[in-house]
C-alpha cells in the first residue's frame, strides 16, 4: 500500500476522533480524479452519508481510475464513521492483508476495537484487538493498553487488566492514566494493598494542569470510598480530604468524608462537610443523600430539636424533588424528550449524526435530571441512530416526491417524442442520405473512368461545352455549303478555334481531374457521415422509445424500494425512540426509587423522634406531634 | 438507628466507586444491527436515485459540471465564486468556513451542473475574497470551452504562486 495512502488514512483516523495522540500533519491530498475530490469535499465536512453516496456513484460509473484502492479504503473509513461498524470491518478485512503497512493495519483495528468496545460489543472488540500487532507508535501503545485493560475489566479479568497496564511501555504523559486504571483494577481484583499503594502515590503527587488534578481527585475519591467500604474510615478520610473543593468530585468527597467521620463515631465532625454539601444544588445524588445524613448526625449527638427540624426540611425537599422527577418521567414517557433531541442541533448541510453541542433541555421539564443520562455512551449511540434514521426517512420521503416528478418528466418527453417522431421517420424514409451516397458513387465511377480513358472534354466547364457545341454546329453548317474559297477559309477558321478550345481544355485537364478527385473525396466523408447519421437517427428513434420504457422500469423499481424501506425505517426509528425512552426512564426510575427510599427513611426517623420525645416525662402526645 | 445507617450506606453503594470503569449497559444489539442494515440499503438506493436523477436532468451528451479546487490558499482567502456561461449567471456561491477547510485539505467542490449544447461556449468565473495583506480581492478569468459529445468537466483551480506571493486562477478542462 502506498505511503501517501497510509498518511492519508492516519489523517482520517485522527479526524475520526482519536485522543489526539497520533495527530499527523498531512499535506492536502493530491486529487487525480475530480469525483474523488468531490467525495473528499463532503468527507472533510463530516457529511459521511453524502460522501458515501458520491463515492458509490463514482465507483459505479468508473470515475475513479486513479484512486481505486484509496476509494475502497476511504469507503471503509466512511462506513466506520457513519456507524456501519460491521460493513466497515468486513471491508477492512478484505483490504488489509499482511502486505499492508503494519502501522496502518494497527490503527484501523484499533479504531474498530474502540468503537466495538464503546458499543458494548466486548467479544467483537476482543477479537479485533488480537489483530493489532505490536504498534511502533508509543502513544498508540498507551491507548491500546487502556482499551485492553477496560475490556478485560468488563469481562471480570481484573488481575489480567492490572498486568497489562503494568507491562505497557508508554510515554511519560500517559503513565498517570495507566496507573489510576491499574490501581482500580487491583482493588477490583482484591489486591487492596497494591492498589492502595498506587492510588496513594498518584493522589499525593503534584499536578501541573487541570487534567492531572482531576485525575488525582479521581484516584483519591476511588480509594477513599473503597476503604470506607472495607471499614477503614481513618484511612478513607485521609484520601477524601485530598479531593479538591473546587473540582468535579467535590460533592461525593464531602459526603464520603462525613460518612468516614460517623464510622469513627465523630458525628459532630461529620456535620462540617455535610452542612456545606447541603447548601448546594438539589438534583445531584450526594446532595439528596446529605439531607437525610445531617438530621441523622444531629440525632446521634442528642440534638433532637435540630434533628426534627432537618428531617422535616428533608421531607419537604424530597417532596419537591419527587415532583420534579415525576415531571421528568412524564416528559420522557410522552416522547417530548426524544422529539426535542431529534430536532436539536440539526444541521441541514449534514445528515443526522451526533449532537454537536449538548442540548439545553430548557423545554424539557426537569431536564437537569437528564444531563447525566444524555452524556452516557449508550444514550448517545442510540440517539445518533435515531437521528440518522430520522434523516433517512426525510430523505426517502423527499425522493418519493421527486420520483413522481421524474415520472412526469419522462411522460412529457415521451409525448414530445411521439409528436415529433412521425415527421422525422417520414423524412428518414425518403432515404436522402442513401440517394446522396449513390450520387457520390456515380461521381466516383466517372473519376475512375477518366483515369482509364481520359477525355478532357468530360471535365470541360459548361461554358466550354457550349462553345464546343457551337463550333461543332458551325462546322456542320459550313460543310453543307458549296466548296467556295471563302467558305473553306471559314471552315479552317472554325477548326482552328475548336482546336484552340480543345487545347485550352486539355492543358487544364490534370488540374481539373485533381480538383474533381478532391471534391469527390470530400463528398465521400460527407455522404458517409450522412449515411451514419441516418443510421444513428434510425437507431435513436428505436432507442429513445426503449429508453423511456427503461426509465419507467427503473423509476418504478426505485419507487418500490423506497416504499419497502420507509416502514422499516419508521419501525427502527420507533424502536430507537423506545430504547431512548427506556434508558431515560430507567435512570429516572432509579432516582425516583432512591428518593422514595430517602423520604421513607426520613419519615420513619422523624416519627421515631416524636416517639422518643413523647416518651419523655412531662411531654404529651399532642405536643410531640406539633 | 443502625438500620438507617445501613440503608444510607446502601444508598452510597449506588455511587460509581470505581470511577474509571464506565460500565453503562450498551444499546441493544438488535437495534444497532437493524440500523446498520438499513443504512446500507438506503445508501445503495440513494446512489441509484442519484444516478437516475443525473441521467434524467443532465444527460451525458449535454452535461457540463464545473468544479472548484484550491491548493493551500495562503495568499487568497476565498469568499465567493460567481460563474457565467455565455453571459448568463449560473452560480453565485458563498463559502462557509467548513467548506473552505475542506477545499484546503484537497476536497473538490462541484459548484455547478447543467446542460449545454455541443460547440464553443464562453465561461467567465469571478473569485471574490481577501488577497495578500488582507486586501479585498476580486479576479475574473475567461475561457472558451468546447462542449463535445459526452459529459464535460471543468476545474477552476486557485493556486498559490510562490514566485510573486499572489494567487493564480487556473481553468482546466478534463
Amino acid at each position: 500500500m502506498p505511503k501517501r495512502l497510509l498518511h492519508f488514512f492516519l489523517f482520517w483516523a485522527c479526524l475520526a476522533g482519536s485522543a489526539g495522540s497520533g495527530a499527523v500533519s498531512v499535506k492536502p491530498q493530491e486529487v487525480l480524479d475530480l469525483h474523488y475530490g468531490e467525495v473528499l469535499f463532503h468527507f472533510y465536512q463530516n457529511d459521511y452519508f453524502t460522501a458515501i453516496t458520491h463515492l458509490l456513484a463514482a465507483q459505479q460509473q468508473n470515475q475513479l481510475p486513479h484512486h481505486r484502492q484509496e476509494a475502497e479504503l476511504l469507503l471503509a473509513g466512511l462506513e466506520l464513521s457513519y456507524g456501519m461498524l460491521d460493513q466497515a470491518q468486513a471491508r477492512f478485512e478484505r483490504l488489509l492483508d499482511q502486505d499492508t503497512d503494519r502501522e496502518l493495519r494497527n490503527r484501523v483495528w484499533y479504531y474498530i476495537t474502540r468503537i466495538a468496545y464503546q458499543r458494548g460489543r466486548h467479544q467483537q472488540a476482543l477479537e479485533t484487538l488480537k489483530k493489532i500487532d505490536k504498534p511502533r507508535d508509543r502513544n498508540m501503545r498507551a491507548e491500546l493498553a487502556l482499551l485492553n485493560a477496560n475490556l478485560l475489566m468488563e469481562t471480570g479479568q481484573n488481575a489480567e487488566a492490572a498486568d497489562v497496564l503494568k507491562h505497557a511501555s508508554v510515554p511519560e504523559r500517559w503513565k498517570d492514566y495507566l496507573r489510576i486504571n491499574r490501581g482500580i483494577a487491583l482493588l477490583r481484583a482484591g489486591k487492596i494493598r497494591e492498589g492502595q499503594a498506587i492510588l496513594d502515590k498518584l493522589g499525593d503527587q503534584r499536578a501541573d494542569n487541570e487534567e492531572l488534578r482531576a485525575l488525582r481527585d479521581r484516584a483519591n475519591l476511588g480509594l477513599g470510598y473503597e476503604l470506607l467500604r472495607k471499614g477503614d474510615a481513618e484511612q478513607a478520610r485521609k484520601y477524601l480530604n485530598r479531593v479538591r473543593l473546587q473540582g468535579p468530585f467535590m460533592q461525593a468527597a464531602l459526603l464520603g468524608a462525613g460518612w468516614a467521620d460517623t464510622e469513627r463515631g465523630d458525628f459532630e465532625q461529620a456535620l462540617t462537610p455535610w452542612l456545606a454539601l447541603m447548601k448546594l444544588s438539589g438534583h445531584d445524588a450526594p446532595v439528596q443523600e446529605v439531607h437525610l445524613a445531617v438530621p441523622y448526625a444531629f440525632s446521634k449527638i442528642g440534638d433532637n430539636q435540630r434533628a426534627k427540624y432537618f428531617y422535616k426540611q428533608a421531607l419537604d425537599f424530597y417532596d419537591r424533588e419527587q415532583q420534579y422527577l415525576a415531571d421528568a418521567i412524564q416528559a420522557a414517557r410522552s416522547g417530548a424528550l426524544v422529539a426535542l433531541l431529534s430536532q436539536t442541533d440539526n444541521d441541514p448541510e449534514t445528515s443526522g449524526g451526533w449532537l454537536n453541542e449538548p442540548p439545553t433541555l430548557e423545554n424539557v421539564p426537569s431536564g437537569r435530571y437528564l444531563v447525566d443520562i444524555l452524556s452516557g455512551h449508550p444514550f448517545q449511540e442510540t440517539l445518533k441512530d435515531y437521528r440518522d434514521l430520522d434523516y433517512l426517512e426525510q430523505l426517502l420521503r423527499n425522493w418519493l416526491k421527486n420520483i413522481g416528478l421524474y415520472h412526469d418528466m419522462v411522460e412529457a418527453r415521451r409525448l414530445a417524442y411521439e409528436q415529433r417522431a412521425p415527421r422525422v421517420r417520414q423524412r428518414m424514409e425518403k432515404q436522402e442520405a442513401a440517394a446522396l451516397r449513390q450520387r457520390w458513387q456515380h461521381f466516383q465511377d466517372l473519376i475512375q473512368a477518366e483515369h482509364r480513358n481520359g477525355d478532357p472534354l468530360h471535365l470541360a466547364t459548361s461554358k466550354e461545352k457550349q462553345q464546343w457545341k457551337t463550333l461543332q454546329e458551325v462546322q456542320e453548317k459550313l460543310a453543307a455549303l458549296p466548296a467556295e474559297p471563302r467558305y473553306r477559309k471559314m471552315q479552317q477558321r472554325a477548326r482552328w478555334l475548336q482546336g484552340t478550345l480543345y487545347w485550352q481544355i486539355q492543358s487544364d485537364y490534370r488540374a481539373r481531374l485533381r480538383n474533381a478527385e478532391n471534391q469527390v473525396r470530400e463528398l465521400d466523408t460527407l455522404t458517409g457521415e450522412a449515411v451514419t447519421r441516418h443510421t444513428q437517427v434510425n437507431d435513436a428513434l428505436a432507442d429513445i422509445k426503449a429508453g423511456f420504457d427503461g426509465f419507467d422500469t427503473r423509476i418504478e423499481a426505485l419507487r418500490q424500494r423506497i416504499l419497502a424501506l420507509l416502514p422499516r425505517i419508521d419501525m427502527a426509528r420507533r424502536d430507537a425512540g423506545k430504547q431512548l425512552q427506556k434508558l431515560a426512564l430507567k435512570e429516572l426510575e432509579t432516582r425516583r426509587q432512591r428518593l422514595s427510599s430517602y423520604r421513607l427513611q426520613a419519615r420513619y426517623a422523624l416519627a421515631r423522634s416524636y416517639d422518643q420525645v413523647s416518651q419523655q416525662p412531662g411531654v404529651s402526645g399532642d405536643g410531640a406531634q406539633q | 438507628m443502625k438500620a438507617l445507617l445501613r440503608g444510607i450506606l446502601t444508598g452510597l453503594l449506588i455511587w460509581p466507586l470505581l470511577l474509571a470503569a464506565e460500565t453503562a449497559a450498551p444499546p441493544e444489539k438488535g437495534i444497532s444491527d437493524d440500523v446498520q442494515t438499513l443504512k446500507q440499503e438506503v445508501l445503495e438506493l440513494n446512489r441509484d436515485l442519484f444516478l437516475l436523477e443525473e441521467e434524467l436532468l443532465f444527460p451525458s451528451n449535454t452535461q457540463i459540471s464545473i468544479f472548484v479546487s484550491m491548493n493551500v490558499g495562503e495568499f487568497f482567502k476565498l469568499d465567493s465564486v460567481k460563474l457565467k456561461i455565455d453571459g448568463k449567471e449560473v452560480a453565485d456561491y458563498l463559502y462557509t468556513q467548513r467548506e473552505l477547510e475542506a477545499l484546503a485539505r484537497g476536497g473538490v467542490q462541484r459548484i455547478y451542473i447543467g446542460n449545454l449544447r455541443t460547440g464553443d461556449h464562453e465561461l467567465v468565473a469571478f473569485f471574490v475574497g481577501k488577497g495578500p495583506h488582507d486586501r479585498d480581492y476580486k479576479r475574473g478569468t475567461t475561457m472558451t470551452i468546447n462542449k463535445g459529445l459526452g459529459p464535460k468537466y471543468v476545474e477552476l483551480r486557485i493556486v498559490d504562486q510562490t514566485s510573486n506571493f499572489q494567487p493564480e486562477f487556473e481553468v482546466r478542462e478534463w
